[in-house]
């Protein structure tokens, strides 16, 4: 059974990277592609801030390679298994890696003949070095490189837009995109008119834009140098040195709310698992008496008037379920006998866990009970829909296995009709509901998204909708991946409990 | 007595039941399981109610327009709602009267053979308004500069467009639809279809107004219109009107200053259901929504069984490492849970009809794919799928007139129950704020009854909640209905 | 009521069955009859056959013995099955349940044809034998293990201390039967009903169950209804044979008479149409064309005078007596000693009057043969 474990966990991680790559597909098919919430509308910002901002998200999300590569670069991060050298964490949590490389500014072939190496320099701690003084050495360091390469994609932008007006100039427009961009084919078969004043022009910035450049790769070095110096810790645990580790999965930042994306998940995790567990259980609980009792009198009128109640639960939306339950039981206006929102009072904080009665004789709710009667009406939108799935399940898997042979065996050898209900064919009848949580736990997940809607429940259902809104596409893709697990897991802890019930299923 | 049932008449023997005494005749498979299904109350209270909801969808831009039926300036009468309908409209309209004519008479060919005539048209038709849309939307994105400059293509355009996208459907539809009747027959259908498709969408090539002005002009006296039942428009939204309680008149709601200057007749005009958010009129919302509803059920379930089925069937026959690997997709599809899958979808790609009938069919099908791959694995070894195959048939006809009959059996029984999940998974997706844009839906006017402050908006709630919830448990019981009468061992098992 | 093995009377049959009736509700169309007036008997330590092609009742009779027709579809029309103990007699068809509950498995067991799904596939086989041991049996469930350990050893399975623990889908087709024998064994039952035990097993196989089958039932003094359509089987095994057809019996008599003397056409049908080994043949003989022969159902003494064998497929013969007997237009006469054929109920026939003797034939193979 364990190697079964193992291996089920070792498949689980195809299919995450199959969800996962499916959604990120997704995102890049909108409009705006995969960065459309990381580029902010910068419409009004200055050149070298927005440049300083293109630089950062590319430096950090590579949004100009091609969407595959992007994912690969996204799954690295995620992934707990991580190759080449340990990110570092600097103090404010964030993690320093080595910048990626700089591409040189198009059109540098008409400028020079070859481009010089970044200058190196050897670099080493002073023996007073603090950590904070490390910290604001490397600080400082990144910062002039994150300037010197602004001003290299600055410099190396109007090049570009000097280039395609000298192009028009000499009629060569089928080499210029659109949006301005130069395509690289005319560099190759294209030897420039150096009469033309637009090409003075952009030879001008040309070496100008080389310059920065050259400035920036040495900035460049000078940062990798420094951070192999190691100013900071490094993050994880090393298998091979250099070359493969073992580092918490880093799910990214969420843009819309700067916050680390894992605390958003690590706040609203807890709260879906607390709804969807005590649903399920709730579920399980009611639905399977009630299933037997309808099987046990089929035919009757109480099996017809379950088999209605059954069906009718079972189409009932769950939104109008949820807003039914808010208008009418929550609101003011009708019954007002529950919360209408959220988990817990404003001042649940101050309350005590258990109710209490005050000096005068007040009855002041408590902690438990608070959170308990706040609780009540999500968790029965999501029983309903349960209940009458698995009722049914039940009472269906009960007469199957009443008209099995066995049972006519069990009747043979005198047992009575009880026990022939509860220890044959009920039994017998775990098995289907063990394998309808298959269904059911991804049902309530999904259903827990709406009930989160209505009862502003900060859970993962509302993080995702808000993310799909803010196009926030780190928390998108984490929220997947998280909800993908669990789910997966629950599927796993299906079938380890359906391996345990039936004696004919062997993991070996 | 020299009878030759000596048996008493309340008891048959076996010997008697197979010299015919006593017992029905059987008829066909799904013949005798539909007839089962009649019988029950339930299920033809469902039938009923999905067809009312499907004669709405069709004489939906009839009954309730705000577009007036007759508009009279200076002596001319004209029709604004006629002008009005888009081609869909009309099309739908045909079609409805066609069905009804075609269905109706007991003599004939065998209503199966006429219902499936009548789906061809269905989606020969429908596939031309929608080629052309895209194509036409596509072109006037592309090359709106050229367009302007060259008259005489932009007159062209209308006619040729249409035209040369119906005829090659027709084509298409003509070779796809060979197991049928003969050649001529399906040449004349299939050329009649394309003609009136074409026709239609070049007749109503300028799409619809969304102007109502048409009460301030009867106000200030310039025209004289006479509406439709209810009228209203469902893009018709005012500023003034939101949130009205049913049973409001346009006077109330609009108070009574503006009231004053409408005519009496049109002050009196009652929003029977309410209105929503932004004054649109609730019960036009909901007829109209009809059409949504009905339509995202069957193409949503459509393109999830064939997509299920092929990809289950392939999985099926050949087993090996076709299976393995497709497996792994289906299991992709079934460990993420389809809302989320769906929303981030719906999220991020245009949001429009036909885009969300595709979204919903492509997540739905794993069902239809495991049920069709159990049912090949089971098929695979029995005699007469070895018997096709010692004969030396070839794949496609072992899977297709063999194999695939028998396997897509359990995934028709449960096409009713996937019907209603659609409708649903559309009035959540539509409840969140993620449903198609500028169509009217039951799930959109749903998420308008609460919000975290404020009144409960009752009317809100309850009719288009109930619209939902009806159309639901109406699919769900022809559902049960269906499985009941063709897995009887539930219905007769005894404790 | 705990049984007790050999002290019952040999002279007197344990069970009973006269003109049994039982008919099903079909839903829409009138009742089925599956049986109708059926009569036989069963002597302790002696093996009945109830031989007759699918459908023609023969599991409905036994399983009526037990009360587990169900029902609500099924109704027992008329007729009585009586049971003799000790006390006297019993009719099984007014017994409430829960004294049925106390026969079955202790005074009277059923095996059934398919082992594998006859057996609760999450219990373990120690768990479905002790169950029917302590639901009769005073004893502690140690005592019960005891018991059972002895009863997988009487039915052949070896080590049962090793494989008390193991499910039933771990055992062969050959001792899942043991199996379910030794759990219909366990409380020493005084009649066994077998429904079709061997037809879902290999010919080798057939032969150890049959065998074993004799043995416990000369140990243990028991008697034995053995359902099976094979002859083969009904030869080596049987005492007394009774064939039915569509819900009444045919022919009754000793095994030998049965066989050597078939007296209605069916019967002969059957046994014509066995291939001999050693025979040369261009074509088989079907039962049909025996019943199909007009002769065949004017052959028995009498016929000139209207007796005349019961077929349903036949119209009913013109003079059928004009007052019906309990089985409508049937009767079970004895022909000749001891031996039973189903008639049409005509003149003639009614004329005799009820003095004719039931079905009853205390005869037992190894009685008759010299011991070995």
């Amino acid at each position: 059974m364990g190697t079964y474990i193992i291996r089920r966990l070792l498949l689980m991680i195809p299919t995450i990277i199959g969800i996962t790559f499916l959604i990120f597909m997704l995102i890049a098919l909108s409009p705006g592609g995969i960065g459309a919430g990381l580029r902010v509308a910068g419409g009004q910002m200055e050149a070298t801030s927005r440049a300083l901002q293109e630089a950062y998200l590319e430096d950090r999300y590579g949004l100009n390679d091609p969407v595959v590569v992007q994912y690969g670069r996204w799954l690295s991060r995620v992934s707990p298994v991580k190759f080449g050298e340990r990110e570092q964490i600097a103090p404010d949590g964030s993690r320093q890696r080595a910048p990626r490389a700089i591409d040189p500014p198009v059109g540098w072939q008409w400028i020079t003949d070859d481009l010089a190496p970044a200058a190196a320099e050897p670099f080493a701690w002073p023996d007073d070095a603090t950590e904070e003084s490390k910290d604001r050495t490397y600080r400082r360091q990144s910062n002039a490189y994150a300037q010197a390469r602004a001003r290299s994609i600055a410099a190396a932008t109007e090049f570009e837009q000097a280039l395609s007006a000298y192009l028009r100039a000499v009629d060569l427009d089928k080499f210029v995109f659109g949006t301005g961009k130069v395509r690289p084919a005319a560099i190759k078969s294209h030897t420039p008119n150096r009469d033309l004043p637009e090409w003075q022009t952009a030879q001008a910035l040309g070496e100008q834009a080389l310059a920065e450049y050259q400035g920036a790769i040495d900035e460049r070095q000078n940062k990798i140098t420094m951070l192999r110096a190691k100013p900071y810790r490094e993050a994880g645990v090393p298998i091979i040195p250099g070359t493969l580790s073992v580092a918490m999965p880093d799910l990214g930042v969420s843009f819309a709310r700067s916050r680390p994306v894992s605390t958003l998940i690590a706040e609203a995790l807890p709260i879906t698992l607390l709804l969807n567990v005590i649903a399920f259980v709730l579920i399980y609980l009611i639905a399977v008496p009630s299933g037997m009792l309808a099987a046990a009198r089929s035919g009757t009128a109480i099996d017809v008037g379950l088999g209605a109640l059954y069906v009718a639960l079972w189409s009932f939306p769950i939104p109008l379920a949820g807003v039914l339950a808010i208008g009418f039981l929550a609101s003011n206006d009708y019954l007002g006998a529950f919360p209408v929102a959220g988990l817990h009072d404003s001042a649940a904080d101050t309350f005590a866990f258990l109710p209490t009665f005050s000096e005068s004789g007040a009855f002041q709710r408590g902690y438990l009970l608070d959170s308990l009667w706040h609780v009540c009406l999500p968790v029965l939108c999501l029983v309903y829909g349960g209940f009458a799935v698995l009722s049914k399940q039940t009472r269906a898997a009960m007469l199957e296995n009443y008209n099995a042979d066995y049972v006519r065996t069990a009747k043979a050898k005198g047992v009575a009709p009880r026990d022939v209900l509860f220890r044959h064919v009920f039994r017998n009848s775990l098995l289907p509901l063990i394998t309808m949580f298959v269904s059911i736990f991804p049902a309530m997940l999904s259903g827990s998204v709406v009930i989160e809607r209505i009862f502003s429940v900060q859970g993962m259902g509302n993080l995702a909708i808000e993310a799909i809104n803010l196009r926030d596409r780190e928390l998108i893709l984490a929220t997947t991946l998280i909800v993908g697990a669990v789910n997966l897991l629950a599927l796993l802890l299906a079938d380890i409990l359906y391996a345990l019930a039936d004696p004919r299923i062997s993991y070996e | 007595m020299s009878a030759t049932t000596p048996n008493p008449p309340e008891s048959v023997t076996g010997v008697q039941l197979a010299q015919g005494i006593g017992h029905q005749p059987a008829k066909g498979f799904w013949a005798d399981a539909w007839s089962q299904v009649l019988k029950r109350p339930a299920a033809v209270a469902s039938i009923a109610w999905i067809a009312i909801v499907a004669v709405f969808a069709i004489l939906a831009p009839f009954i309730a327009s705000g577009h007036p039926l007759t508009q009279t300036i200076d002596g001319q009468t004209t029709s604004p709602l006629i002008d009005n309908l888009s081609s869909a409209d009309v099309l739908l309209l045909i079609f409805g009267i066609i069905t009804a004519a075609m269905m109706l008479p007991k003599r004939g060919a065998p209503r199966s053979k006429r219902g499936a005539a009548l789906v061809l048209a269905a989606i020969q038709a429908g596939a031309t308004v929608i080629l052309t849309a895209a194509i036409r939307s596509w072109f006037e994105r592309r090359s709106a500069p050229q367009f302007a400059q060259d008259a005489a293509a932009a007159a062209a355009f209308p006619y040729a467009l249409p035209i040369a996208i119906a005829s090659l459907l027709a084509i298409l539809f003509l070779i796809a639809s060979r197991p049928w009747q003969s050649f001529a027959a399906r040449l004349a259908w299939v050329a009649m279809i394309a003609v009136v498709a074409a026709g239609v969408i070049s007749f109503k090539w300028t799409e619809p107004l969304e102007r109502f002005d048409y009460r301030e002009r009867e106000a200030a006296g310039m025209i004289d219109a006479t509406y439709t039942l209810i009228p209203f428009s469902p893009g018709q939204t005012s500023t003034s009107l939101f949130f009205e309680p049913p049973g409001t008149t346009l006077g109330e709601g609009l108070g009574e200053r503006a009231a004053g200057r409408l005519p009496p007749e049109d002050a009196g005009k009652r929003f029977i259901l309410g209105t929503d958010a932004q004054g649109q009129d609730v019960l036009t919302q909901m007829l109209h929504a009809c059409r949504l509803s009905i339509s995202i059920g069957l193409v949503s379930t459509s393109i999830a069984v064939v997509i299920g089925v092929t990809i289950g069937a392939l999985m099926g026959y050949f087993g090996g490492w076709v299976d393995l690997l497709l497996y792994r997709v289906v299991e992709i599809f079934m460990a993420i849970p389809l809302l989320f899958l769906l929303i981030v979808a719906a999220g991020v790609l245009p949001r429009n009809t036909y885009v969300m009938m595709i979204i919903i069919g492509c997540v739905t099908w794993t069902g239809a794919a495991r049920f069709t791959r159990a049912e090949f694995f089971k098929l695979r070894n029995q005699d007469f799928v070895q018997s096709a195959r010692s004969v030396g048939l070839p794949l496609r006809s072992i899977l297709f007139r063999h194999m695939l009959p028998n396997g897509v059996t359990p995934v028709l029984v449960d096409a009713s129950f996937a019907i209603a999940a659609a409708i649903l998974i559309e009035a959540i997706l539509s409840f969140l704020g993620l449903g198609p844009v500028n169509q009217p839906s039951w799930g959109r006017l749903l998420s308008d009854s609460t919000n975290e402050t404020g009144v409960f908006k009752w009317w809100l709630a309850i009719f288009p909640g109930a619209a939902i919830f009806l159309t639901v448990l109406a699919y769900n019981l022809i559902g049960e209905a269906l499985r009941d009468a063709i897995d009887p061992k539930l219905k007769k098992a005894r404790v | 009521m705990t049984s007790q093995t050999h002290a019952v009377d040999d002279t007197k049959p344990i069970l009973e069955v006269r003109d049994l009736a039982v008919s099903f509700d079909n839903g829409k169309g009138p009742r089925i009859q599956a049986v109708d007036g059926v009569r036989m008997s069963i002597y302790p330590r002696q093996t009945l056959a109830v031989v007759g092609e699918s459908g023609c009742g023969k599991s409905v009779t036994a399983m009526s013995s037990l009360q587990l027709v169900p029902r609500p579809p099924g109704r027992f029309d008329r007729g009585e099955i009586l049971l003799r103990g000790l006390e006297g007699e019993v009719n099984l068809l007014t017994l409430s349940e829960s004294q049925m509950r106390e026969i079955r498995g202790n005074e009277i067991a059923m095996i059934f044809q398919e082992p594998m799904t006859s057996l609760n596939p999450v219990y373990t086989v120690g768990d479905q034998i002790t169950e029917a041991i302590l639901l009769h049996q005073p004893v502690s469930p140690g005592e019960a293990q005891e018991i059972a350990f002895q009863a997988m050893r009487d039915v052949g399975i070896p080590e049962p201390e090793r494989r008390i623990k193991a499910y039933p889908h771990q055992f062969s087709g050959g001792m899942r039967q043991r199996v379910m024998i030794a759990m219909a064994l366990a409380c020493k039952p005084r009649l066994l009903l077998a429904d079709e035990p061997t037809t879902a097993l290999d010919v080798t196989i057939q032969a150890q169950i049959l065998e074993l089958m004799t043995d416990l039932k000369q140990r243990l003094g028991m008697a034995i209804m053995l359902i099976t359509h094979d002859l083969g089987v009904v030869a080596e095994q049987a005492d007394v044979v009774c064939v039915m057809y569509a819900g009444r019996v045919v022919e009754y008599g000793t095994v030998y008479d049965v066989f050597e003397n078939p007296m209605h056409p069916y019967t002969r049908g059957l046994l014509a149409s066995i291939p001999k080994v050693g025979e040369r043949k261009d074509r088989l003989v079907t039962i049909r064309e025996i019943v199909e022969d007009e002769a065949q159902f004017t052959a028995l003494p009498g016929a000139d005078k209207g007796v005349r064998p019961w077929w349903p497929w036949h119209d009913a013969p013109r003079d059928l007596a004009a007052k019906p007997g309990p089985a409508g237009d049937y009767e079970l006469r004895e022909m000749v000693t001891d031996h039973w054929v189903g008639l049409w109920r005509t003149e003639a026939v009614a004329a005799e009057g009820e003095a004719t003797r039931l079905p009853d034939l205390a005869f037992r193979k190894e009685a008759a043969e010299p011991v070995a």
